[in-house]
């Protein structure tokens, strides 16, 4: 095993806290009641590597369907994968039970989308915030629970002393402090966050990105950072990750796939994300992908995206590109050599420079 | 002018008091030009749009004052069937969501025909006929065939194309599109926004695109409305309100987008929140959040004041680029402090 090449995707920024190899999620499709048959799978992930440094950000990128949040689901153990291993610090989690896994699970921690349904509406902010130590009492002793979360409150921006209300009289931003500060209960090492902001109006998004970052910096956290908005991940993320349809398509330094890309997803992607300036209106070329993305259940033979590509051709109907550096790129070392999953990968960019001339 | 609302004042009653959700708004859209409204949640955007529409729920709403003039007629003056051969036929509406604004018990084919059945009196054969036209017109594949699904057989972008097939069926003068890519992906919103400024351009329509995405509205429109707190804080040209915005909220706005042409730093963000309607702070409702309130700020409410540099002082008229900022001339200029 020495020998091996490393996995595409693995080259953190800083020494890998999280691993993530072949990770695959099949959902079984079955028919009948008595003698239940299985008839195919939703493939939501099919074979996801990336590995996350200490203190780093990796983004995870892609629309709806393409599997990111199941893989946020498989990190924190709230969803079993099909195959595949999820190292942390070395030791897969995935084979792990009882005791050992409680104890792995304390250290990667989420944040979810929705701060309107993710928070109990019977339950005090106080309460919401200190169960994680009912379930990890050695953490904080009783009598000192709710200086913690007092503590915690006042970290993520919220009055301490509104540990007695209850979600309903929060808005929606301070809804997800209250998550984020659940999230920080145990003092973890990971935190998956998948689309932490997204439900969140413009001026108060901003508050939300800078208090992860803040939080990142106090507490030395790693980030796995899902979101479908590019502007925002590109701002918070080391590294980004591309999803379609269940696996990463390219991944590098977030100079490398915005102002870099060589995949065609990503190009497409990237050049139809609305730039909030007037004056690229014409300079910016727009890539529009015609029709939808197919089902997981029927995934194209080959390069799965190959029925919406410009580019496709027959060697991508017959052989499943990998996920490695492309050869036009090996040896050069320039920006564009980052993996990237794509038989006729080539440098585009599509992201206008940034304009001096408009900027205040 | 297509349309011209002018002083629009919008109430509802709520357990905690009269919310006053569209507080004095104005604002005009000319034949074939989009203006795009601009707003948070709870700015009074969609509401207004409802009020033009005649789909505002009254209870608990009502309308307290203004005029909504539509190729000269003040709809607020009409009868409620008057305003009914209107709507559909003379403006018409896109929704956020098209799943839950398309009747799932009926196929999409009876439910565009309708429009012919009901406006035209078309016999229900022809009407079929014209819906085919329709979703072959917004790029549905195999039209003919799927004009007899039902909405869920439909992917959201899809379903998204046909919300906009009805609203341009009887080719209306004016369409309201709230929020119209919201709910879809990226490269689907692509496609969806292309399309409809593509039809815009082809029908002349007047365009009312209400969003809270600055991005979309840099993509699209002629014009800009702001709404905060239930007013209009900023009109203007959209290249001249992303070179310099003249209120301080624009601003702040602008500021606190992440960029994807480069990672940048620390994002500006605007501190506090949007205040509750049935609350909103004296003098300028910005006040407690805006970098540069001043004492005048805290007592006097300002008006929309003309914006042009170097210019007297004046109110803005309908074309004009406005602030309803006292302190326009130093947001403008950059030199208000942060």
């Amino acid at each position: 095993m020495a020998t091996m090449a490393p996995v595409p995707g693995t080259e953190t920024t800083t020494e890998p806290i999280l691993e993530v190899e072949g990770l695959v999620k099949h959902y079984p499709l079955t028919r009948g009641i008595l003698f239940r048959k299985q008839t195919g799978a939703v493939k939501a992930v099919d074979g996801v590597d990336f590995a996350l440094g200490r203190g780093e950000t990796l983004g995870i990128v892609g629309e709806s369907g393409c599997g990111k949040s199941t893989v946020a689901r498989m990190l924190v153990n709230l969803e079993r994968p099909t195959a595949g291993a999820i190292r942390y610090k070395g030791e897969d989690v995935t084979r792990l039970s009882g005791r050992a896994l409680k104890a792995v699970r304390r250290n990667i921690q989420m944040v979810f989308q929705d701060p309107y349904t993710s928070l109990n509406p019977r339950m005090t902010v106080g309460d919401i915030v200190g169960e994680p130590y009912d379930i990890h009492p050695e953490v904080a002793p009783k009598g000192d629970r709710r200086r913690r979360v007092q503590g915690l409150l006042e970290v993520v921006g919220l009055n301490p002393e509104h540990i007695n209300r209850y979600p309903h009289q929060f808005s929606g931003g301070q809804r997800q402090r209250i998550g984020i500060a659940r999230g920080l209960a145990l003092r973890p090492e990971i935190i998956v966050a998948d689309e932490p902001v997204s439900a969140l109006d413009v001026s108060v998004q901003a508050q939300v990105v800078n208090l992860l970052e803040r939080l990142q910096d106090e507490f030395g956290l790693a980030y796995v950072f899902i979101a479908h908005d590019l502007s925002v991940v590109r701002h918070i993320s080391d590294r980004v990750g591309v999803m379609y349809l269940g696996r990463i398509m390219e991944i590098g330094t977030d100079g490398q796939i915005y102002d870099h890309p060589t995949h065609p997803y990503t190009q497409a992607l990237l050049s139809a994300v609305p730039v909030p300036d007037p004056q690229a209106r014409d300079r910016r070329e727009r890539i529009i992908l015609t029709g939808d993305v197919p089902s997981p259940t029927n995934i194209p033979s080959g390069c799965r995206f190959r029925t919406r590509c410009w580019k496709a051709r027959q060697r991508c109907a017959d052989e499943v590109p990998l996920l490695a550096v492309p050869e036009a790129f090996r040896g050069e070392g320039g920006p564009a050599a980052h993996p990237s999953a794509c038989h006729f990968a080539e440098e585009k960019r599509v992201v206008p420079p940034d304009d001096p001339a408009v900027q205040p | 002018m297509l349309l011209e609302v002018r002083d629009l004042r919008v109430e509802f009653t709520t357990r905690e008091g009269v919310a006053k959700a569209v507080n004095g708004v104005s604002y005009e859209v000319a034949e074939g030009e989009t203006l795009a409204v601009l707003g948070e949640s709870g700015s009074g955007k969609s509401v207004t749009a409802q009020a033009i529409m005649g789909i505002l729920d009254v209870p608990p709403g009502r309308i307290t004052g203004g005029e909504i003039l539509f190729q000269g007629r003040d709809l607020l003056r009409l009868k409620e069937e008057e305003r009914r051969g209107i709507r559909g036929a003379e403006m018409a509406m896109i929704f956020q969501d098209a799943l839950s604004s398309l009747n799932p018990v009926l196929t999409v084919g009876d439910q565009l025909g309708e429009m012919f059945v009901v406006h035209r009196g078309m016999s229900k054969k022809d009407a079929r006929a014209r819906a085919v036209e329709l979703m072959d017109r917004v790029r549905i594949p195999a039209a003919a065939q799927r004009v007899r699904d039902y909405p869920h057989q439909f992917s959201g972008g899809m379903r998204q194309r046909i919300m906009i097939a009805m609203a341009l069926a009887l080719r209306p003068a004016l369409i309201i599109a709230d929020e119209p890519t919201t709910a879809l992906d990226v490269t689907v919103q692509a496609q969806v926004m292309d399309l409809l400024a593509e039809l815009q351009r082809e029908y002349r329509m007047g365009l009312i695109l209400i969003t809270h995405d600055l991005g979309v509205v840099a993509d699209v429109a002629d014009r800009i409305a702001v709404m905060y707190a239930g007013r209009i804080v900023e009109t203007a040209p959209v290249h001249d309100l992303y070179k310099a915005p003249a209120h301080p909220y624009t601003r702040g706005l602008l500021d606190s987008i992440p960029r994807l042409d480069h990672k940048g730093r620390e994002l500006y963000a605007i501190k506090g929140l949007p205040p509750s309607l049935t609350a909103v702070p004296p003098g300028c409702p910005f006040h407690p959040r805006c970098p540069m309130a001043q004492d005048v700020c805290r007592t006097d409410v300002p008006p929309l004041y003309a914006v042009e540099p170097g210019g007297a002082a004046g109110l803005a008229t309908g074309e004009g680029r406005g602030s309803a900022c006292h302190f326009w001339r130093d947001c403008l200029e950059g030199t208000g402090s942060r």
